[in-house]
């Protein structure tokens, strides 16, 4: 009972207010120590074209492509799996009736949807979770670079998504309090907590996680933009 | 022997920490390098040297790694905590640390190829250039590098080439155009001229077939050109001890001497690094936009001039089939890629490509100053660093080049030359090595 208190309640306070005056203050940081231009050539002719190709990258990994192949096909599984669930679990906050009704789904319907892309989501993305950590433990020239930092964010991710799996197919698992509990939470008010055991355990290790992000390498999220505006610049 | 010789201070050793830590106030792209990286491993794929290397020290991310630690141990909550309990290596450098840095770092040519296969961004080149010049100032650059760097103090070029000497020289080689050519091509020094031309001090004294090619191509096509004894040099080893200093006050003599010699052009030889400083670290950045001089490579202008039809070339006089080499510092830091093709087609017929080339071509293994490292210092495991150069950070070239099939590998950078020469010599391969103007000369026809 407390404990469900602390994890739906209190914690969520206290992993917001850490996120938020993390990532201030990260990118605080970059600001203000001045943009830098180290051109690597050859570079796009405008800032328009230079930011078309460092989007297009972040969403093709097409360095990876070319120089890691086995590695390319892990983790953009990985992101694009993950950057599904993240604007899935949207539908937890925001409901989306007004859309599924234009798009001409019923309501059911588009639950069972989304449990379908949402499960499948969900396998994936353990597979390549479970890929990325093994790669990193078998493969000599990445387990000599890496350190404790590495094993806790994929072991983070990996109690998350596990987490996250049972929930989906353990048992029949009701939507409904989760759907109630949330949006209320968002617009602070809280009604009933939801008692899932699953839930909780993936309510809890996600908050470590976003935690997490300002203060790991996780931080690449927003990093890599600074980092190839440097290079691309023209 | 080398640098165990010195002992390191506590002072000395807090300094590097310090210099370190002082990353939090910038530059911002090196705050990114330590706060980003996934470790991915891609890097080490693509490194030239990692892929040669059996040891576990010439991995970039490693080799960042040792900055990452000090950095770190200072900066987060979570590393703090970890640090605390053992979890994480912390700060705590020692004297050995250091000396396995000044090994570390001068095993990374700063070619910059890992910048463009990763994924985030990251450019170890910067980061290796920023512990080089901590370990610069704790003075343990390698000792043949920073004598060099010493020289230019002292000399205004790394050959300790006073201008008497210069113009001497010029003189000589005059001598050596005309009995070649049989034509009165001048070398001029201190004059003048539309064109202001500086190249690798080292070059023009150990292989001045390139600059009697240039020379030659200047007559050919009317180019009113001189040298100059106070900027006779266009090497900036500031760039590879990472002496900021160092490189602008270099960068300045350069300067000094076009707007002396109220030049249009300043034009930079063959020469990979020195065209890199003098274009996208030094002119106008250091000397404002308004500077009345151009600065350009003799290959734009070369190129141009070939595209004008304003020199006549005979290719069959260079009948080899002739492969090119991209130095990384035209390739991937200054975008200089098909001027020098072009240059090259005019005056050799039988033209190979090596595979891959242009951005993605591969470093000789000599790149940031490691050409003229030969002795004992700043090499793990192996007797000597010319033997490191032979046998793991030239390997990848050798390969491709064996793959050519080429006689002649035209190489437009004097360390590029040395390295690659050397590899040939090394490894018993019957190929020669030398410039793109060489070529030039040898092809040149002079009209009446």
């Amino acid at each position: 009972m407390y404990v469900a208190k602390f994890i739906c309640i209190l914690m969520p306070c206290v992993t917001v207010a850490v996120f938020v005056a993390g990532m201030v203050g990260r990118l605080r940081n970059w600001n203000r120590a001045g943009a830098a231009r180290i051109p690597l050539f050859p570079t796009p002719a405008t800032p328009w074209q230079m930011w078309k190709r460092i989007l297009v990258e972040s969403l093709t990994f097409g360095q990876l492509c070319d120089g890691n192949r086995s590695l390319w096909i892990g983790t953009w599984a990985f992101h694009l799996f993950l950057f599904m669930v993240l604007i899935g679990h949207t539908m937890l906050i925001t409901d989306l009736n007004t859309l599924w009704k234009n798009l001409g789904f019923e309501y059911g319907r588009a639950d069972r949807i989304g449990a379908a892309i949402g499960g499948t989501a969900g396998l994936v993305l353990l597979v390549a979770a479970i890929y990325l950590l093994t790669r990193r433990l078998s493969s000599a020239r990445v387990r000599e670079i890496s350190s404790l930092e590495d094993y806790v964010s994929i072991a983070l991710i990996l109690a998350v998504v596990i987490s996250g799996d049972l929930m989906r197919f353990s048992s029949y698992f009701d939507t409904a309090p989760v759907r109630e509990f949330f949006p209320g939470l968002v617009g602070l008010q809280i009604t009933a907590i939801p008692h899932n055991r699953f839930l909780l355990i993936h309510l809890f290790f996600a908050q470590v996680l976003i935690m997490y992000v300002p203060f790991s390498k996780l931080v690449h999220i927003p990093g890599v933009f600074y980092t190839k505006s440097a290079l691309y610049r023209c | 022997m080398g640098l165990q010789s010195k002992m390191l201070q506590q002072a000395e050793l807090d300094k590097a920490i310090e210099a370190v830590k002082a990353i939090r106030n910038g530059p911002m792209v090196l705050q990114l390098y330590m706060d980003i990286c996934t470790k991915c491993g891609t890097c080490a794929r693509q490194c030239h040297v990692s892929q040669s290397d059996p040891d576990c020290y010439a991995n970039p991310a490693m080799r960042s790694d040792r900055l990452r630690r000090i950095y770190n141990a200072e900066r987060s909550v979570l590393k703090k905590v970890l640090w605390s309990v053992g979890l994480v290596n912390g700060n705590g450098l020692t004297a050995r640390d250091l000396q396995a840095w000044a090994k570390d770092f001068y095993s990374c040519s700063g070619c910059r190829r890992c910048a463009k296969f990763c994924p985030l961004g990251i450019d170890n080149s910067v980061i290796t250039r920023k512990a080089r010049s901590i370990l610069h100032s704790i003075g343990l650059t390698p000792r043949k590098i920073s004598k060099i760097q010493q020289s230019d103090d002292r000399f205004g070029n790394g050959e300790g080439i006073s201008p008497p000497t210069a113009v001497e020289i010029a003189d000589f080689l005059e001598g050596e155009l005309v009995e070649q050519y049989g034509v009165a091509i001048k070398v001029p020094i201190d004059r003048k001229a539309d064109v202001l031309f500086v190249t690798s001090g080292g070059e023009i004294l150990s292989y001045p077939e390139t600059l009697m090619g240039c020379a030659a191509f200047f007559h050919a096509a009317g180019i009113d050109w001189t040298l100059s004894s106070y900027a006779f040099d266009a090497a900036n080893f500031g760039l590879f001890t990472g002496d900021d200093a160092h490189m602008k006050e270099k960068n300045r003599r350069l300067h000094e001497a076009s707007m002396n010699l109220g030049v249009e052009k300043l034009v930079i030889g063959e020469c990979g690094h020195a065209y890199r400083v003098a274009t996208q670290i030094g002119g106008a950045n250091y000397w404002g936009k308004d500077i009345p001089y151009q600065i350009t490579s003799i290959f734009v202008l070369a190129a141009e001039v070939i595209r004008k039809k304003g020199v006549k070339l005979d290719s069959s006089q260079n009948p080899m089939a002739v492969t090119y080499h991209d130095p990384c510092n035209y390739a991937r830091s200054t975008g200089l890629t098909e001027e020098p093709r072009e240059v090259l087609r005019a005056c050799a017929g039988n033209f190979l490509e090596m595979t891959p080339n242009r951005d993605y071509n591969w470093c000789c293994g000599a790149g940031g100053g490691l050409a003229v490292l030969d002795g004992g210092e700043g090499v793990h495991g192996m007797d000597s660093f010319h033997k490191y150069r032979m046998t793991c950070t030239g390997k990848k070239k050798l390969e491709q080049i064996d793959q050519t099939g080429a006689a002649y590998v035209a190489a437009p950078c004097f360390n590029c030359k040395r390295q690659i020469g050397q590899l040939m010599e090394y490894h018993r391969r019957e190929v020669a090595v030398g410039s793109v103007f060489e070529l030039v000369g040898k092809a040149i026809v002079f009209r009446g």
